[in-house]
């Protein structure tokens, strides 16, 4: 990532181009999948999303599935594009560490008793924690996708007790990704986090919250 | 030796878990195509009569006969499907032998139409047409159906919802749902789920060991045959050849293991059926299927862009080599400079 420190704005540039793309990419095509995906349980018509106002299409499973496979297209490219930029790079940054979960309470703690977080990296120790988790289930959910894929094609047909695990698997992995979501989206709640929020959209956070938070990272940036 | 840790004590202990829970269930047998030569039936539609004189025809009874056992026993009151008002209850109606409910997987309609200046009734048994690439079994949300390579395409009744999916598409709207019972039950029944589908299962257990399924072997007239799909199905052409007739089932849906042959033309007889149906007290259920001589497969437009999951990642290699070429050479595609980076964290 092209992070540096941006003195003349007081800024930090968190994340670059690539890494903001692969974020909005994978956000945005994980919601129309995960929408798409339950149209493809008999749910929408019978609760009544089918009735509002423009999405009567949501109840046809001739539409939602065809946009769950090109949703799926999508994410897939990101998927890809994400490990080979980084791999590539040797950027392994949201890997979790030895030690995340017990900085992750200490940082949580920190933010509830209004008291000194340990010093963070780049990324919060719960950060990392939270890429694990999110990334473990979208590759579930791909892998699981591609072989429910080569299920439909002709010619192709699983045993039952194969059919039964890869279908509940992707259920499963589906609800554990939306979990994940909401506890991402849960972590702006604490005002302490929000001025990361910037970063995903600019790229760029507060030198000032970076010097507070990030001392393990401004330090690096600085030593460069 | 190096003396085993916690960590990877549990480390191999989920790998092994792993593995081990995907050997045993099959998941190295994956993809595989069916190998093992299909059933099919061929039903000779200048043959069957509809028994008539009969209080149902041979075939519907030797079917309720064969699987009464299997027939949904629905206990207690049945609640409606929150927050619709409706559910589909047959319980009371297990007597119904001419449509298609959870207690009647098969049954017989007949048409009088108008063929060559002549009026011609046919009787057409119907049932599951075990399609080639059931639409039912590949997108059935909990994986619960199953084309087995012996042809039938079966419903594990054991963890169906009863959502209905396989019905909406399949082209004859087949299965059957009846509610009150099932693996729903056992969750939240007022607000999820609702019942278990119901349809011919071409008497796999039968087959399986070598017998016919039980409408065959009941057929007085003798206008139903089953044996290895491709012999059915020459079987059929031969018939069809013999009497200047008509095949259905050879190219509907993208194929399936049942063939009819009909003196007549399907168009016909679908515009007879749909007609009937019109006049049926409620025309909109399903249990009443036409025979659409351009019945599709439901899975043909998502399948046509299958292409697409090869291209994604493809691109997706090229897209990201050349942005991290372009920022480790020092480009500009990644937000500016950034020459030499090493690897960070761990």
């Amino acid at each position: 990532m092209a992070e540096k420190i941006l003195a003349g704005e007081n800024k930090v540039l968190r994340h670059g181009i690539s890494g903001r793309l692969v974020h909005w990419i994978v956000a945005l095509s994980s919601f129309v999948l995960i929408f798409s995906g339950f149209g493809q349980m008999p749910i929408y018509r019978r609760y009544g999303v089918a009735n509002l106002p423009g999405l009567g299409w949501s109840g046809d499973y001739s539409v939602t599935l065809v946009i769950h496979y090109l949703a799926a297209m999508v994410l897939l490219f990101g998927a890809v594009y994400h490990l080979v930029f980084h791999l590539t790079r040797r950027e392994f940054d949201l890997l979790p560490r030895r030690g995340d979960l017990r900085d992750s309470y200490l940082i949580i703690k920190a933010m509830v008793t209004k008291g000194t977080p340990p010093p963070s990296d780049k990324y919060l120790a719960e950060q990392r924690l939270a890429y694990a988790f999110i990334a473990f289930n979208l590759l579930a959910l791909i892998i699981t996708g591609i072989l429910k894929v080569l299920k439909n094609l002709p010619g192709i047909w699983y045993t039952e007790t194969t059919l039964v695990w890869v279908t509940g698997l992707h259920n499963l992995a589906t609800f554990l990704l939306v979990f994940g979501i909401i506890g991402h989206l849960a972590a702006f709640l604490f005002k302490e986090n929000r001025p990361l929020l910037p970063g995903i959209f600019t790229g760029k956070v507060s030198l000032d919250y970076v010097r507070e938070r990030h001392s393990l990272w401004l330090d690096r940036l600085i030593s460069r | 030796m190096k003396k085993l840790t916690r960590r990877d004590f549990f480390k191999r202990s989920v790998a092994a878990g792993v593995a081990g829970g995907l050997v045993s269930t099959g998941l190295n047998q994956s993809a595989l195509a069916a190998t093992v030569p299909s059933q099919g039936t061929f039903y000779d539609l200048t043959k069957c009569d509809g028994c008539p004189g009969l209080p149902a025809p041979a075939c519907v009874r030797a079917c309720r006969e064969e699987n009464r056992a299997r027939f949904p026993q629905p206990a207690g009151p049945i609640e409606p499907y929150w927050p619709k008002p409706t559910k589909e209850d047959w319980s009371d109606k297990k007597d119904l032998t001419n449509r298609l409910t959870p207690y009647n997987w098969t049954f017989v309609q007949k048409v009088t139409v108008e063929h060559q200046g002549r009026p011609v009734t046919v009787a057409v048994p119907r049932r599951c047409m075990h399609c080639d690439h059931p639409p039912c079994a590949g997108l059935c949300p909990f994986g619960v159906i199953n084309k087995t390579p012996e042809g039938p395409v079966v419903t594990n009744q054991e963890l169906c919802f009863g959502g209905a999916k396989c019905r909406d598409v399949c082209p004859w709207g087949i299965p059957a749902r009846q509610a009150g019972v099932g693996i729903y039950l056992q969750i939240a029944p007022k607000y999820l789920g609702a019942g278990v589908m119901y349809k011919c299962d071409g008497c796999y257990r039968r087959i399986s060991a070598g017998k016919q399924p039980a409408c065959v072997a009941a057929c007085p007239q003798g206008a139903v045959y089953s044996g290895e799909k491709q012999a059915m199905l020459a079987q059929a052409k031969a018939r069809a050849r013999e009497i200047g007739g008509f095949i259905y089932g050879e190219k509907e849906n993208g194929g399936t293991a049942v063939f009819y042959v009909s003196p007549v033309p399907f168009e016909k007889i679908d515009q007879a059926l749909l007609a009937q149906k019109a006049q049926q007290p409620n025309p909109g259920s399903p249990g009443f299927p036409g025979m659409p001589v351009t019945a599709e497969n439901y899975l043909d437009s998502p399948n046509g862009l299958a292409g697409g999951f090869l291209v994604a990642p493809v691109a997706g290699v090229f897209a990201a080599g050349l942005a991290a070429y372009k920022t480790l050479k020092g480009g500009a595609a990644d937000g500016g400079k950034d020459p030499g980076r090493g690897k960070q964290g761990t």
